[in-house]
């Protein structure tokens, strides 16, 4: 057991200690055991959904019973989400995207949202992990990411494309992808988080147990940020759910209103 | 110990924001709520929206065709939607949503009441097109 997991566990009893009556209910949820592949790794296989589209997509009973299940587990919330560290010039394109209301969003024309925005969407995700590699099948845009994990470094051939390229390794129990070649098509989390093609992403991906992978993501963006843009978010188990089709552009009106809109800005523009 | 626990209660950040498919915002008006009652003339369920129409009367007796925008399918059926068996032709609902910015008979469903007095979420909540 690493430092990590040692502080991890520490804060658990700790918490779980000073909250007896919210923990009783989910103990036996939460005790459930990480499961674990041939190689001995954590098995990260499953269908998942973000916790900030759980209200979305299940509703705020959901959102209760995840609240509860992270206190029996001891599991500390995600820190509140930073700014992103914008350097002054790209801080003013995130503006000019705010004060449009977003009617410039990518996915708004159902284009592939990128990395890290693809797994915050209300739809969910299923990783199947295998020997050597992970396959993340998004039911967002019917997007998919083969990762290699068996020590292989990027293709020298990337063209840039709205996920990337993506190569994995193990660090510990926590899955470490390393993503770069993306276009500069995308939004990165929210309205206007712009960024270029020399955006590099780091996700890690951490089982702490058996519902929930801790997913920590740092943005490097040498021509928009100045210094690594982080955030954190719970993936949440769905028992029994299944990855749907999704074709987005089928009736999509979205496009003639916006070119309506676009029109006459002053009738969505702030003031 | 009771506000700890309050607190450790309430806490579970997300960082992340989210938006529907598209931006709320530029299309619609989080400032005109409305709650509309209508006939269920058709229904488009498709994506990346569910559409319906309804034929609303007013006081004069004038009937009107207003058109409604909802979640996709797949978010419609886990919350208890099942297509051409929820929403009907023919059937009188009540719509809460908001207007769009533009066209003067378009609305974001945000919850339908069917004539039985069951409510189903229909679209998110309104959003601000970012901070």
């Amino acid at each position: 057991m690493n430092n990590h997991h040692t502080i991890r566990l520490t804060a658990a009893l700790l918490i779980a200690a000073a909250l007896p009556l919210c923990a009783i209910a989910q103990s036996n949820a939460a005790a459930k055991q990480v499961p674990r592949a041939a190689d001995g790794k954590p098995d990260l296989s499953g269908v998942w959904i973000a916790t900030g589209a759980l209200r979305l997509m299940a509703g705020e009973a959901e959102l209760a019973a995840a609240r509860q299940f992270d206190i029996a587990a001891g599991r500390a919330p995600a820190p509140p989400a930073e700014p992103p560290p914008y350097t002054p010039e790209a801080d003013k394109r995130r503006q000019y995207y705010l004060d449009r209301r977003g009617i410039d969003d990518p996915m708004a024309r159902c284009l592939i949202s990128g990395v890290p925005r693809i797994s915050f969407r209300p739809l969910p995700f299923q990783i199947v992990q295998m020997p050597g590699q992970m396959i993340f099948l998004y039911e967002t845009h019917h997007a998919f990411r083969i990762i290699p994990t068996d020590g292989r470094a990027h293709p020298d051939d990337i063209e840039p494309s709205y996920l990337g390229d993506s190569v994995a390794r193990w660090d510990g129990d926590t899955l470490v992808v390393d993503v770069t070649g993306f276009n500069d098509k995308t939004w990165l989390i929210g309205v206007g988080t712009v960024h270029s093609e020399k955006l590099r992403v780091t996700e890690r991906y951490d089982r702490d147990t058996y519902s929930t992978i801790r997913y920590q993501v740092t943005m490097e963006d040498p021509e928009v940020f100045t210094k690594p843009w982080r955030t954190e978010e719970t993936f949440r188990l769905r028992p029994g759910e299944r990855i749907r089709e999704y074709e987005c552009i089928e009736n999509n009106e979205d496009l003639l209103r916006i070119e309506r809109l676009l029109q006459n800005e002053s009738v969505f523009k702030r003031p | 110990m009771t506000v700890i626990r309050a607190l450790a209660c309430g806490l579970l950040l997300s960082t992340v924001s989210l938006a529907a498919h598209h931006s709320f915002a530029a299309q619609y008006d989080a400032d005109k709520p409305i709650t509309i009652s209508g006939t269920v003339v058709r229904v488009e369920w498709t994506n990346p929206h569910m559409h319906f129409y309804l034929d609303v009367k007013d006081e004069r007796g004038t009937v009107t065709q207003w058109a409604f925008e909802g979640y996709p399918p797949n978010m419609l059926v886990r919350q208890g939607w099942k297509r051409e068996v929820t929403l009907k032709p023919g059937t009188a609902v009540t719509v809460a949503g908001w207007r769009a910015r533009i066209e003067p008979n378009l609305v974001a469903a945000r919850e339908v009441t069917f004539p039985d007095g069951r409510k189903l979420t229909a679209g998110p909540p309104a959003g601000t097109g970012g901070q």
